[in-house]
């Protein structure tokens, strides 16, 4: 072991030597004795894995964007296993303490803009081509997980199908607090969900998420029309 | 270099030759192996690029890259035919499969990329600011044009990277964390996309990280890539899944960046690589 670490070291000191980029982030760290959880992390924060002094969009660094908060970590822990009980009743519960609801109680806006929301990609994206948020507002990107309008073919599957959303839920107060929630924070009925925290982790204003219901829920909105014929 | 292998092939099978027949496939029957082996959306979703595969412009990178391989370069006017890709200097064959792996030589865990820009300095003297190991991005840098040609000496071979020596293994270890980690504004971790089969972001059918025999083809870089007419390397791919999950820049060639190769690596093992492959 002791001649293993000295080749790594002495290779490690070579390697800053010569490429004399990631010296300060190099160091003698022996990767071999920490848990892949603690190296993982040495890797992103002390190796060198990422530029973390870039800013971001919301006005904080990459370093804080790589952080983790504690419903991150908690479903992080999770690897490639499906939820236990014990993480579901944690991550819910710092979910539910999580919502703001809006001061003059959850009303729709307008379905026009929330159609714009659920289909731009735009948004948040740091590294190259950073998306600058003075030039256009950043989006919710529905599309990529959900089918919403029923007549829009590109969507995603990862979540479920909202077509109809509010055709076939009807529009009660219950119901619309229940989806603002879910936009909001949805680890407050889905623990894990891969659904981002579109309210909690400031993607979307809270008028932005009237509009994206509007969406949902205006029997106006093209998601709660009829599939159309196929011309074919 | 690649289609002259081909047109020779049935010559060679003829005269009973004992070519292995694993590296005389082209990478298009590498893939329809499986395609006939396994349902899977992933490896189908393209009929387009697959009949376009015998085509593939990556053809041309790996004969651009067979010949900057062998010319002698760089201030010391060396070719990178000493160049140990941990198969023995200048043994290519079979090489990029067996890779990330461990180099005593310089005591790291090193992916194809990183051993070759160790290569590059080290035994022609390029510096880190010369254009050749600067640009790592592009059908037309010399990056590309080396890699896609070393790795076309893999395929059709089972991915096999070492998990002898400790670091190898720490490496992967760590990079499975990094491939289940959470972060960022909106959540994701490599699982959000890659832990199921059949799901679609958008329009794209997405590969799932569980299930090999479709993971090999999303892991099969480089690649030419149809929507950016490049070919493109497994450190473009990291770089452009952190950017889509609204993460940071991470650091080509970093640690980082190399433990999540091991580990998508190792989840492949055993499955033949598709080098050159066509992408979306
Ligand atoms: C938001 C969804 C998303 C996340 C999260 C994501 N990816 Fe991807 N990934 C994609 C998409 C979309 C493609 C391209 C698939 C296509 O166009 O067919 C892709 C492609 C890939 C491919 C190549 C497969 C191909 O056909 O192009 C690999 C390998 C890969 N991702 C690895 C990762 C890793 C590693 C991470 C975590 C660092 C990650 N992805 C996170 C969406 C994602």
């Amino acid at each position: 072991m002791t001649k293993h670490k000295h080749i790594l070291t002495h290779g490690l000191a070579a390697i800053a030597l010569t490429l004399g980029t990631y010296s300060a982030a190099v160091s003698a760290e022996d990767y071999t004795k920490m848990t892949p959880k603690a190296l993982a992390e040495h890797l992103i924060f002390k190796a060198g894995g990422f530029k973390l002094d870039e800013a971001t969009q919301e006005g904080t660094t990459v370093t804080e964007r790589q952080t983790q908060d504690g419903i991150q970590k908690a479903c992080s822990a999770l690897g490639s296993k499906t939820i236990d009980g014990d993480t579901a009743a944690k991550v819910n519960a710092m979910a539910r303490k999580s919502i703001v609801k809006p001061d003059g109680g959850i009303k729709l806006g307008d379905w026009k803009k929330g159609q714009a929301l659920a289909r731009s990609g735009f948004g948040f994206r740091v590294g190259h081509r950073d998306d600058d948020h003075s030039k256009r507002e950043p989006g919710g990107n529905c599309y990529a997980c959900h089918q919403l309008d029923p007549n829009e073919i590109a969507f995603g599957t990862l979540g479920p199908s909202l077509a109809a959303y509010g055709k076939t839920r009807g529009t009660s107060e219950a119901m619309l607090n229940y989806a603002y929630e879910v936009i909001y924070n949805p680890h407050s009925y889905f623990p894990c969900t891969y659904m981002p925290r579109f309210g909690h982790n400031k993607v979307l204003t809270q008028e932005q998420i009237s509009h994206v219901m509007a969406y949902l829920f205006d029997p106006e909105s093209p998601v709660n029309q009829e599939l159309k014929p196929q011309s074919w | 270099m690649l289609r002259r292998t081909l047109f020779a092939l049935p010559m060679a099978l003829a005269l009973g030759t004992t070519a292995s027949a694993e590296s005389d496939k082209a990478p298009e029957d590498v893939l329809n192996e499986l395609i006939n082996k396994v349902d899977s959306k992933y490896l189908t979703q393209s009929e387009q690029n697959i009949m376009m595969m015998p085509d593939n412009p990556a053809y041309w990178t790996v004969d651009e890259g067979e010949e900057l391989f062998s010319e002698p370069r760089g201030p010391k006017n060396a070719s990178l035919e000493t160049c140990d890709f941990g198969k023995g200097p200048g043994v290519l064959d079979g090489a990029y499969t067996e890779m990330p792996r461990f180099f005593a030589d310089t005591g790291k865990v090193m992916d194809l990329e990183t051993r070759l820009i160790h290569c590059m300095m080290t035994i022609q003297g390029f510096t880190k600011d010369d254009a050749p190991v600067k640009k790592r991005h592009g059908s037309g840098s010399d990056m590309m044009k080396l890699q896609t040609y070393i790795a076309s000496k893999s395929n059709g071979q089972p991915w096999n990277p070492p998990m002898d020596h400790p670091l190898e293994r720490a490496m992967r270890d760590a990079g499975k964390e990094l491939f289940y980690r959470r972060a960022g504004s909106f959540d994701f971790s490599c699982k959000t996309c890659h832990g199921a089969t059949g799901k679609r972001i958008r329009a794209s059918v997405l590969p799932s990280v569980e299930f090999p025999e479709e993971w090999t083809k999303a892991i099969s870089w480089p690649a030419y890539r149809v929507g950016h007419q490049n070919v493109r390397s497994s450190q473009h791919r990291v770089r452009g899944c952190y950017w889509q999950m609204r993460q940071g820049l991470v650091k080509p060639g970093s640690d980082a960046s190399i433990a999540l190769i091991s580990f998508w690596t190792d989840a492949a093992r055993g499955q033949p690589a598709i080098l050159p492959d066509m992408k979306r």
